[in-house]
Parts: C-alpha cells; sequence; structure tokens
C-alpha cells in the first residue's frame, strides 16, 4: 500500500518535472548561443498560457490556437532579446540580468491587470480521467504533457542538425568570433535563440495550464525550479535537464508528501544552491578552462 | 582642493543636521514614520550597494537578508527577553554568517549563477520563515513589542533617533571602507577577478568579505524595521521589495553613498507618488523631459547607441501616456518601477547621482583632489643587488589538456637579475608554462622552485603572495579604476593598519603614502600625466604600460612579461625597450615572452626557445638565432643558406 502512493507520487512529480525540464531547455538555447538567459521566461510561459487562453475563448479550436500561442511566445523571445539582451551583449556586460528581470516584471504586471489577478481554469479537449498502470493511476492529460516536451524538445533538436539556420545556431553555439569569421551573423543567431526559446516557453505555458489553472503567478514557482533543473544539469548539458527535470520533479512531489506542501519548492533550491557550490557546471555540463 | 572638501563635507553635514533636527520642529507622526523608514532603507540600500555597486553583482537576497535581520530581532524579544541593542547586534550578526555561508559557494560564480544563488536563497529563506512556524508565526505573522534601551521606553521620537544614529555611523564608517584599499578591491574583482588573483589581492576573501558586510548591513535594517513596524510578515520580504530596492541603488546611483540615500528617499516616497495623481503626471512628464534631454546630448556628442537613446524615451513616454489612460496607478506600479529601472539601466548608467555628481563639479568646478608629489622610485620599487644565483627553476615540467601536451617537460633555470627570453612559434607552449609558472594552471607534473624554494601550485593568488608578478598579453585591467588606483590596489607593503582604524578613518597616512608610491611607477611607465584616467579610456599603448606598472606595484622577485609589444605600434615598442631597460636597473628578473626578435635581442641575456611544447634552444639571442633548430622550427627549413632571412625580424 504505502509503496504504490511512494511510486505513485514518484510518476506525477516527474511528468510535472518534464515541464521544468522543458523550460530548462529553452534556457539552454540561448546560453549557447549569447551566454545569457532570461530571468523572466517565467512571465513569457505565463503570458503565453494567457495569449493562448484567450484565442481559446474567441472560439478557436484547440489544435489551431497551439500554433498562435507559440507564434506568440517566440514573438515576445524576440522582444525580450532587442529590448533587454542584445544592448548588454553588446557593450559585454552582465546588464542583461537586471533589463530581463525587468521586463518580466512588465510583462507580469500587464498580465495582472489585462486578465486579472485570478486563476483560470484552461479548457482542454483531453481527459484528466485517471487509468490504472500496475496499480499507478496516470492520466491523458499528464501523458500529453510528455508527449508535447519531446516533441518540441525533437522538433527543435531536428530544426538545429538539419536546416541551414540551424547549422548556424551550432556554429555560433561552438565559436562566435569563428562563426562570425564565417559569414554568420550572431547577432540574428542569438535572436533566433531567443525566439526559439520563447516558443519553448509558450509551449510549456500551453502543456501545463490545463493541470494548474492559468493566473499571473501561475509560473512564479515554476521558473525556480527551471532554473534548478538547468543548473543542476549545467546549463550546456543538453538532454541532461530531462533526467534532472525528472528527479527533481519526483524528489519535490516526496517532500510535499513527507513534509506538507509548504516545502515543497524547498528541495529544487536547495539542489540549486548546493549544485553551484560543488559542481557550477552541473552534473552534465563540461567544466571550462580559464584563459587569459 | 580645499573647495572641494568644504563642498562634499559640507553637504554631508547640511543633510545629517537637518536629518538629525526635523523632529525638533514637527510633531507629525506620518512625517516622522517616513524619515524612520528613510533611515531604515538607507542603511538597507548601502548594504545592498556593496554587492551590485561595488563588487558588481546582481544580488537578489537583499529583502531576504532584510526580513532576516527583522524576524531575528523579533525572536530574540519575544523568545529570549533580549533588549535592544542586544537583538540589533543579534541581527547583524545573522546577515553577516549567513551573508558569508551564501557567498562561499559563489566564490566560483559570477554573473547569472551568482544572481540565481541569491535568487534561490531568498525564496528559501521566506519557504523557512513561512513554515518553521514554531519560531516565526508562520503566515499568522509575529507580534512584537519595540524593547527598552538602556532601561527606557523609547517614543517615535527617540526611536527616529536611534535610526539616525545608526544611519549616520554605518554612512561615514562605509564611506571610509570604501575609499580605502577594501575598496579598491571590491572593484578591481569586479573588473578583472584573474588580475585581482594575480595581484596577491585576493578575489575570495574581498568577496566574501564585501558580501557579508553588505547582508550585515541588510541584518541590521531589519533589525530597525522589526521594532519600527512591531510586526513582522513573511510576506513582506519577497521579490516584490527585492524589485523595489534594485529600483533604488539603480536609480540614485551605483556606487555612491549619495545614489543609496536618494534611492532610499525615493523607496519611502513611492506610495505617496503613486497615489497623488497630479504628483505622478508631473514625475513622469519630468522623467520624459530628462530621457529626451540626454538623448539630446549623447547625440550630439555622439557617444550613445542609438538604442541607449530611444529606449528611454520610449519607456518614458509609455509612462506617460500610460498615466493617463489607467485609471488606477496603484494597480500598475510593477509595470511603473519596470519602466523607470529600464530607462535608468538603458540610459543613465551612472544612476541621478552619479549624473548630478558631474553635473555639479562641472557647475561649481571643482577640482578633483590633489594627487601628492611622487615617491622616489627606490622607495616604490627597492633595487636588489644579485650574485647570480637561480632564481626560478623548472624541473620537467608538464602541463596536458586532455591529449594536448601543451608543455611537455621543460626544464629551464633563470638567473636572478637576467631578462630571460621565452621564445616560439605559435602554440609552442610559451603561454602554457608562464601561466603554470604564474599559477593559473596547475601543472600535470614537475616541480618549479623559487630561491630553491617550491613554487605553489595552481593558484594565481598564492604564487603571487610568494613574490611572482606578471601582466597578461590580453590586458587585464581593472577597467572602472583610474591608472593611479590600478596601481594603488597592486601596492604591496603598504598597507597595514587594521580594519577598526581604517573603517573609522585613521588610515589616511598610509593612502597618502601609497598615492605617492604608486605616482612614482606611473612616472617610470610615462602615464604620471593619465594618473585620473580610467584604466579602459586609455589608449591600448597606454595600456599595456599601465599593466606594467601594476605588476611592479607587488615589488616581486620575478616580473614576467607575457607579450608586452604585441599590437604596440612602433614608437611605443622602443618605448617599452626603454621601460625594461629601467625595470632591469633596478635588479629586476624579468622573463618575457615576446615575438619580436628585435625587441628579444636588444634586451634578453638568455633566451629559451620552444617548440611543440619542448626546449629546442637555449643562449644568447645571437646563438640562438643561428641554431638550425630554432630556424626549421619557425620556417620548416634546414640549410644554412636561408637561415638570414629565417627568423621573423631578425636584424
Amino acid at each position: 500500500m504505502d509503496n504504490t502512493i511512494i511510486i505513485q507520487m514518484i510518476v506525477s512529480g516527474a511528468f510535472m518535472g518534464l515541464v521544468y525540464a522543458l523550460i530548462a531547455y529553452g534556457f539552454q538555447l540561448t546560453f549557447a548561443t549569447s551566454k545569457s538567459i532570461n530571468f523572466g521566461q517565467g512571465e513569457l510561459v505565463m503570458l503565453s498560457a494567457f495569449f493562448s487562453l484567450t484565442l481559446l475563448n474567441l472560439g478557436l479550436p484547440f489544435w489551431l490556437m497551439v500554433p498562435g500561442g507559440l507564434l506568440f511566445g517566440a514573438a515576445l523571445g524576440l522582444v525580450v532579446e532587442r529590448a533587454g539582451v542584445r544592448l548588454a551583449l553588446e557593450q559585454k556586460s552582465e546588464g542583461w540580468i537586471l533589463l530581463t528581470i525587468i521586463l518580466g516584471l512588465l510583462g507580469f504586471s500587464a498580465a495582472e491587470n489585462i486578465w486579472g489577478r485570478d486563476d483560470r481554469p484552461f479548457p482542454t479537449p483531453i481527459s484528466s480521467d485517471a487509468f490504472q498502470v500496475l496499480g499507478i493511476s496516470i492520466t491523458p492529460l499528464e501523458i500529453s504533457v510528455a508527449i508535447g516536451v519531446f516533441a518540441v524538445m525533437g522538433m527543435v533538436e531536428l530544426f538545429k542538425r538539419k536546416t541551414l539556420m540551424g547549422k548556424a545556431f551550432e556554429a555560433v553555439s561552438a565559436d562566435r568570433d569563428a562563426a562570425e569569421l564565417m559569414g554568420i551573423s550572431a547577432t540574428r543567431t542569438i535572436m533566433l535563440s531567443y525566439g526559439l526559446s520563447g516558443m519553448v516557453a509558450a509551449m510549456a505555458g500551453i502543456l501545463i495550464s490545463p493541470i494548474t489553472t492559468v493566473g499571473p503567478t501561475m509560473a512564479s514557482a515554476l521558473i525556480l525550479k527551471a532554473f534548478a533543473v538547468a543548473v543542476v544539469a549545467g546549463l550546456d548539458s543538453g538532454f541532461g535537464v530531462v533526467l534532472i527535470g525528472i528527479f527533481l520533479g519526483a524528489l519535490e512531489s516526496l517532500t510535499s508528501f513527507y513534509l506538507g506542501s509548504g516545502w515543497r519548492e524547498a528541495p529544487g533550491l536547495v539542489l540549486l544552491i548546493l549544485a553551484l557550490a560543488i559542481r557550477p557546471n552541473g552534473v552534465f555540463g563540461k567544466s571550462t578552462i580559464r584563459k587569459v | 582642493m580645499l573647495k572641494r572638501f568644504l563642498f562634499v563635507r559640507g553637504a554631508e553635514l547640511i543633510v545629517l543636521s537637518a536629518l538629525a533636527s526635523i523632529p525638533l520642529f514637527i510633531n507629525n507622526t506620518y512625517a516622522l514614520g517616513l524619515l524612520t523608514l528613510l533611515a531604515i532603507y538607507g542603511i538597507l540600500l548601502i548594504g545592498l550597494d556593496v554587492t551590485v555597486g561595488y563588487l558588481g553583482q546582481v544580488n537578489l537576497a537583499q529583502a531576504a537578508f532584510l526580513g532576516l535581520g527583522a524576524y531575528a530581532a523579533g525572536i530574540c524579544v519575544t523568545t529570549f527577553g533580549f533588549g535592544m541593542l542586544a537583538a540589533l547586534a543579534v541581527s547583524l550578526l545573522i546577515g553577516l554568517i549567513l551573508g558569508g555561508l551564501l557567498a562561499f559557494p559563489a566564490l566560483r560564480l559570477d554573473g547569472p549563477q551568482f544572481a540565481l544563488a541569491t535568487l534561490s536563497f531568498s525564496a528559501l529563506a521566506i519557504t523557512v520563515l513561512n513554515e518553521w512556524e514554531g519560531l516565526t508565526g508562520g503566515a499568522q505573522g509575529l507580534s512584537l513589542d519595540r524593547p527598552l534601551l538602556f532601561g527606557m521606553l523609547m517614543d517615535a521620537k527617540a526611536f527616529y533617533w536611534l535610526c539616525f544614529i545608526f544611519l549616520a555611523l554605518v554612512w561615514v564608517v562605509m564611506r571610509n571602507m570604501l575609499a580605502s584599499q577594501w575598496g579598491r578591491a571590491f572593484e578591481a574583482l569586479r573588473d578583472s577577478t584573474i588580475a585581482t588573483d594575480a595581484m596577491g589581492i585576493g578575489t575570495y576573501r574581498h568577496k566574501v568579505a564585501g558580501f557579508a558586510l553588505g547582508s550585515a548591513l541588510g541584518g541590521l535594517a531589519g533589525g530597525l524595521y522589526a521594532f519600527n513596524f512591531q510586526y513582522l510578515q513573511p510576506q513582506s520580504f519577497t521579490y516584490d521589495l527585492m524589485v523595489i530596492l534594485l529600483l533604488g541603488v539603480v536609480l540614485g546611483g551605483r556606487k555612491s553613498l549619495w545614489g543609496a540615500f536618494f534611492g532610499a528617499c525615493l523607496i519611502v516616497l513611492l506610495p505617496n507618488l503613486l497615489s497623488n495623481r497630479l504628483l505622478f503626471e508631473l514625475f513622469s512628464a519630468a522623467g520624459l523631459l530628462v530621457a529626451v534631454i540626454a538623448a539630446w546630448r549623447g547625440w550630439m556628442n555622439l557617444k550613445q547607441l542609438p538604442f541607449q537613446a530611444l529606449a528611454p524615451i520610449i519607456a518614458m513616454a509609455l509612462l506617460v501616456v500610460g498615466g493617463y489612460m489607467v485609471e488606477n496607478t496603484e494597480n500598475w506600479r510593477k509595470a511603473i518601477f519596470a519602466l523607470m529601472l529600464f530607462s535608468v539601466v538603458v540610459g543613465l548608467p551612472d544612476g541621478v547621482m552619479g549624473f548630478a555628481a558631474r553635473f555639479l563639479s562641472k557647475l561649481f568646478k571643482i577640482a578633483p583632489s590633489e594627487l601628492p608629489t611622487a615617491s622616489k622610485l627606490e622607495e616604490a620599487l627597492p633595487s636588489r643587488q644579485h650574485t647570480g644565483d637561480t632564481l626560478l627553476e623548472l624541473q620537467d615540467l608538464k602541463r596536458h589538456f586532455g591529449g594536448v601536451k601543451a608543455v611537455d617537460g621543460v626544464s629551464m633555470k633563470v638567473c636572478a637579475g637576467q631578462i630571460h627570453g621565452l621564445i616560439g612559434p605559435n602554440g609552442s607552449g610559451k603561454s602554457t608554462v608562464v601561466n603554470v609558472i604564474s599559477g593559473l594552471y596547475a601543472p600535470t607534473s614537475g616541480e618549479m622552485l623559487l630561491q630553491g624554494k617550491p613554487l605553489p601550485k595552481g593558484s594565481l593568488f598564492k604564487v603571487a603572495r610568494v613574490g611572482v608578478s606578471r601582466t597578461f598579453q590580453n590586458l587585464q585591467l581593472f577597467g572602472e579604476l583610474s591608472a593611479l588606483e590600478n596601481v594603488m590596489v597592486a601596492l604591496r607593503g603598504v598597507y597595514h593598519a587594521p580594519l577598526p582604524l581604517v573603517l573609522l578613518g585613521f588610515a589616511r597616512a598610509e593612502e597618502q603614502r601609497a598615492r605617492a608610491d604608486a605616482l612614482a611607477l606611473l612616472k617610470l611607465v610615462g602615464l604620471e600625466d593619465q594618473a585620473r584616467a580610467r584604466a579602459k579610456d586609455l589608449t591600448y599603448g597606454a595600456q599595456r604600460f599601465l599593466e606594467i606598472a601594476r605588476a611592479l606595484a607587488r615589488k616581486p622577485e620575478l616580473l614576467i612579461l607575457d607579450e608586452p609589444a604585441a599590437g604596440l605600434a612602433h614608437p611605443d615598442v622602443s618605448k617599452l625597450v626603454e621601460i625594461i631597460r629601467s625595470i632591469r636597473q633596478c635588479g629586476m628578473t624579468v622573463i618575457l615572452i615576446e615575438h619580436h626578435m628585435d625587441v628579444v635581442s636588444e634586451l634578453c641575456d638568455v633566451v629559451t626557445v620552444l617548440d611543440g611544447g619542448q626546449v629546442i634552444a637555449e643562449g644568447t639571442p645571437s646563438e640562438v638565432k643561428r641554431n638550425p633548430k630554432v630556424i626549421k622550427a619557425y620556417l620548416g627549413m634546414e640549410s644554412e643558406a636561408d637561415a638570414s632571412c629565417a627568423v621573423p625580424h631578425a636584424t
């Protein structure tokens, strides 16, 4: 009996963990090209979810809403790059940390006033009636989350490997200066990475909204865990985020079961600080050599 | 000089005495409450400015330290019955200790990772305050009574004066500290951690100290906050407050006590600003005006990028237009903060007070403080007599990177008082050898002896402390510091005063001495006229020379010059040769890595040639130039006939 509950906890947590992994994957995309990440990424998740909900309320069918939401997320990603990141990168400063926090705050306030402060349900055609697998109940909604996460990651990876733009992306990630000397515009590649990252964030928002409901604060806890996953796995760890995401999702699910739901956020935060202290490049990250 | 002193100190005196005396004239409790908050936020922001301004890190934990300090004081009073000062001491200590602990993992971190660590710490702190109900009362909050001070009950006025005294103390102490070697070290590590270690200043200790100090001030402010409001809730110290604090520091102006004070005023007045429609409209219109003027001036001087000029105008215009359109500005407070912050970060990076300071010193023609006369070079750089002993010995030194054998068994001896050239084709391992000697990399195997004693391995800082100093092929100056400060911060054997004396302002004499010594070294490299220029504003050649002066400030046993002539124009190369000559005359031992063969031939007593990570030749410059192995390494030719044109720049 007790064992079943524990396994149930782990499985449900793992599905949530996949969403953390997806957002963390979005961090990796921009970190690869520009060594920067959007500290307001949570607001992108939230704004895209609200926008998608509005599309649904306007009567758009679910399957048309998804690309609409993704495009919106990509557009927001581009705005963040233009307004918050490019200047700082040109000045070789770390001003982008502050600027992306500021843009996130602006987005938060806009959402609060446009859509209200209350949490709203997000209708979905996918059933949330559980079925049993070996005594563990799983909902089709959870399965859809897993499929969505892997579909987006797979598409982005295919894009990176098979298209010319994607190869430019890889080239800039490997060596920005060399890529520029070969005629690849780093600025445009960084734009591309922010667009992709915004799209990934939007997908995360669409996937998780039916489970958590939509509200201005829906992503504030989510984003901390995505940070934790990205840092613990390593910001250049590729699919390492999936493993760490699943691990963290399961861990926090167990934590809230044993210690109470108030402590739910704690394991991610502790892991993040520990990882920074012990392995700043992450479990799966490559260590770098200091150069002068 | 006197004018400057009067101005700066006068302004401080006027503001502080005004703050002290206001309660004598007014009895309005609301105004008194605002003043009390001003003092508390002043302390908090001065602390935040240490990390954000001086250490240059985005610190998202200051609101959490305020909360932790507040709860520490509250619990001390309610549970343990402490008096006021004891409780405040505990809040300060809590900030100091937790700040120090949090800074330990930050040792290896910078930029985004540091911000993430502080962000997680704050979220964790709020979780603990919320969930540890037995101690903190959880979300219910914690009520407390203001404890007695020396057995006296404090009314609002007395408490304000207490807060004010703390603010004045913090102000004076921090002013002294930030103007001392400590402040310079903080700024140095912000600009280059590698050089901070290589100059023996110590990145780690200063980073931890700076962060702990800033957090301690946060804790102290928290204690006062607890006794001011007498009711605490974890929700008061979340991310929202953090953003407001950042707004205060950035808008007021980083690296400035006045900036922190101005920021505190702003934070205290913000609620009024937002609730009063007219005030808000005036304020946003003024913001737009400033943005337009700044853009216009930037455009005239061609100093700004178009984005830097336009973005603040757009943001401020949004604020003005939005102000008319929305019904209730309070609901949009976060967006308003965001737009204001955005404009300042992009368009006015020095903040309001940084801008004002420049403007005022122009308006009143306040000259920068005078420099002392330079010391004699003999005092700044004691010359040495040598008997030609071996100073540095490398024994079978190896450094491999994965499969790449960058240095593969190098043995060499450097004699005291000589200039020892290290040359070789690109990729031959020269730079790796000096990076291993200076401690940037630990050797894979092999021994290094300095004056017969083993050299520390893999620590720039430790190597620098035993007397090896270096310059960098890719410049590692402290860009925001002036040329003079770049040298001062590296000076060895000048700063003796213990911290308490420094804090109380009793270390002026050694500061003056440091200035004089640094000037002497600047004179040696011909930069005494540009002592006040920021390092990043110097010409490329001047930056190279400044690195040499800074390395000499360590009074090293061994000086390593890593391609000092790289990229220099011809007149500068001749100047460089002169500088190195005069350094040799002081009896300094030098390892010189160089590609310019004429520089090497002119200066070096001995030359070691590397290729493929191994020594292929050693001898005087003319011997080495004739060595067939050297010729082959450079051009892949073996015949004596080709030798004449083989070695680059050979004359």
